[in-house]
């Protein structure tokens, strides 16, 4: 039995500064029985991008300034302190990895800080735990969620299958060997001349393309593993371009062979893979549930391809909602990653809490 | 069919690399030059076959782990289970999403790399082509064709 450290109801503050997004949220949670309540507060996020651009790259460390800068405002502006000085959370949830270090440090430091001064409970997350957690933000998702449940986590950084027994209880069952899909996007995107960021746009101009159109590689689909790769096709994109005798530059005119129709078929490359691996691990693995979630879960194609087939396939399986609002990096997610933790009296000492770049699930 | 040329203190080698199961030849040719605190500056273009041949680089130093691709995280690093040429690690780094050296200051590589023991391979080292070259002595450039 778990220790416990708060009351049925209580109110998380999260930070998340892995990467380039600054991120502050506060969750309400209350439980009664076996029912709960969970209702997101407050979450404001603010992008570093623009301001990267600004600066040129002529302040050093810039990242973890602009996190420093933000972060402070974005907590002011959460009003995590009321008039009468009293804090308004009960507990501290802060992305602890993995990311870039000197990022993921300002969270960690200012989480801890305020841990010391209010005496609040603290707890580190995993950065991929919280996007797991961003498909039980759905309402919806909450009522019908139940173990196990396997996820697809796929973003610009990541590709992997996690089968999720309990909360807080995880196992990467499949995971890229080289490129993540997000990246895979991007990055015949980018050979094929479309302006950044390629993922969007690429599914943009797939959508009145010929899948079919062009005969791309699906590596490691007839593998055994629950493993992908996507670095191949990177070259075999590149090969098809040179092949159609194009400058990358050309290629966005479209005037000499179908744009459309060559996104669709990379899309459907990618997706085909990431559908065909998600399906066969529900098949090992029996779960009662699908989610998919991070950036690339965005995707319509993917979306409607994965809800076609586990229809198709695994007519027991429910395909829950994709995490929409929470596909990108954000502070919600963490708190409710946060709360799974903290609801189990899994905590942290302030003291020793600190920020763990390339932390694994 | 790729070719390789391998610049290290003024000296070029060229290595042919018929398929992509042939990075090992490469690999070959790399390690009797490589010491610890050297940085391999690995250029070529996106599908050139970089990831491939730093997969059978880590290979080749005993790494049993997968070396995905850093270009999100900008940086991994992997221990060696035993000392190759007196390095104990490598280090991954991705200048892809790097405008210029400034940028990268946020990894703080210096300090990653003061133990003096490890191996740093660098993707697309023309973004921080300043920062490599400040470092010249230690560089080995290998560039895909």
């Amino acid at each position: 039995m778990a220790k416990k450290v708060l009351d049925q109801r209580f109110k998380v503050l999260s930070i998340e500064t892995s990467c380039d997004e600054t991120s502050v949220a506060l969750l309400d949670y209350a439980e009664r029985g076996t029912q709960y309540a969970v209702r997101l507060r407050h979450h404001e996020t603010a992008t570093q991008i623009p301001i990267h651009r600004r600066f040129g790259g002529v302040v050093p460390e810039v990242a973890a300034r602009t996190h420093v800068a933000e972060l402070v405002s974005l907590l002011d502006r959460a009003k995590i302190i009321s008039s009468g000085k009293r804090s308004t959370f009960d507990a501290i949830a802060v992305t602890k990895g993995p990311g870039l270090a000197t990022a993921l440090r300002v969270g960690v430091e200012a989480a801890r800080t305020l841990a010391m001064l209010t005496g609040k409970p603290i707890v580190g997350v995993n950065h991929l735990e919280g996007h797991l957690a961003s498909a039980w933000l759905v309402p919806e998702n909450r009522r019908r969620w139940e173990f196990p449940i396997l996820a697809l986590l796929v973003s610009g950084g990541h590709s992997e299958l996690v089968l999720m027994r309990d909360f807080c209880s995880y196992k990467v069952v499949g995971r890229t060997r080289d490129d993540a899909a997000g990246e895979a996007f991007d990055k015949t995107a980018k050979l094929l001349g479309l302006p950044y960021p390629g993922g969007p746009e690429m599914s943009k101009q797939a959508k009145t393309g010929n899948p079919k159109a062009f005969d791309l590689p699906r590596p490691m689909l007839k593998d055994k593993s629950l493993d992908m790769s996507f670095s191949g096709l990177k070259t075999a994109v590149r090969v098809l371009v040179d092949k159609l005798g194009l400058e990358s530059k050309h290629a966005v005119r479209g005037t000499r062979y179908d744009l459309p129709d060559l996104c669709a078929s990379i899309q459907a490359a990618i997706t085909d893979v990431l559908v065909e691996k998600t399906i066969r691990a529900a098949k090992l693995h029996r779960p009662k549930c699908i989610i998919m979630v991070g950036g690339v879960s965005a995707n319509s194609e993917l979306q409607e391809k994965m809800a076609r087939c586990v229809k198709a396939e695994l007519p027991d399986v429910r395909m829950l909602k994709p995490p929409s609002g929470f596909y990108t990096d954000n502070a919600a997610m963490i708190a409710a990653a946060g709360l799974w933790r903290l609801r189990k009296g899994k905590t942290d000492a302030w003291k020793k809490l600190d920020a763990e770049p390339e932390l694994d699930l | 069919m790729r070719n390789i040329k391998i610049s290290s203190k003024g000296k070029t080698t060229a290595v042919k690399v018929p398929s992509e199961n042939d990075w090992g030849l490469v690999v070959e040719k790399l390690l009797p030059l490589i010491r610890p605190g050297t940085i391999l500056a690995v250029q070529g273009n996106l599908g050139a076959g970089k990831t491939t041949f730093i997969q059978a680089l880590a290979k080749a130093l005993g790494i049993k782990r997968f070396v995905p691709s850093p270009t999100f995280a900008l940086m991994r690093s992997y221990k060696l289970p035993k000392t190759v040429n007196g390095i104990h690690r490598l280090v991954h780094v991705d200048a892809y999403r790097l405008k210029d050296e400034l940028e990268l200051q946020v990894l703080d590589l210096d300090e990653e790399l003061s133990d003096g023991k490890s191996l740093l391979v660098v993707e697309w080292p023309e973004k921080i082509e300043k920062w490599i070259a400040a470092r010249e002595s230690r560089v080995i450039r290998l560039k895909i064709v």
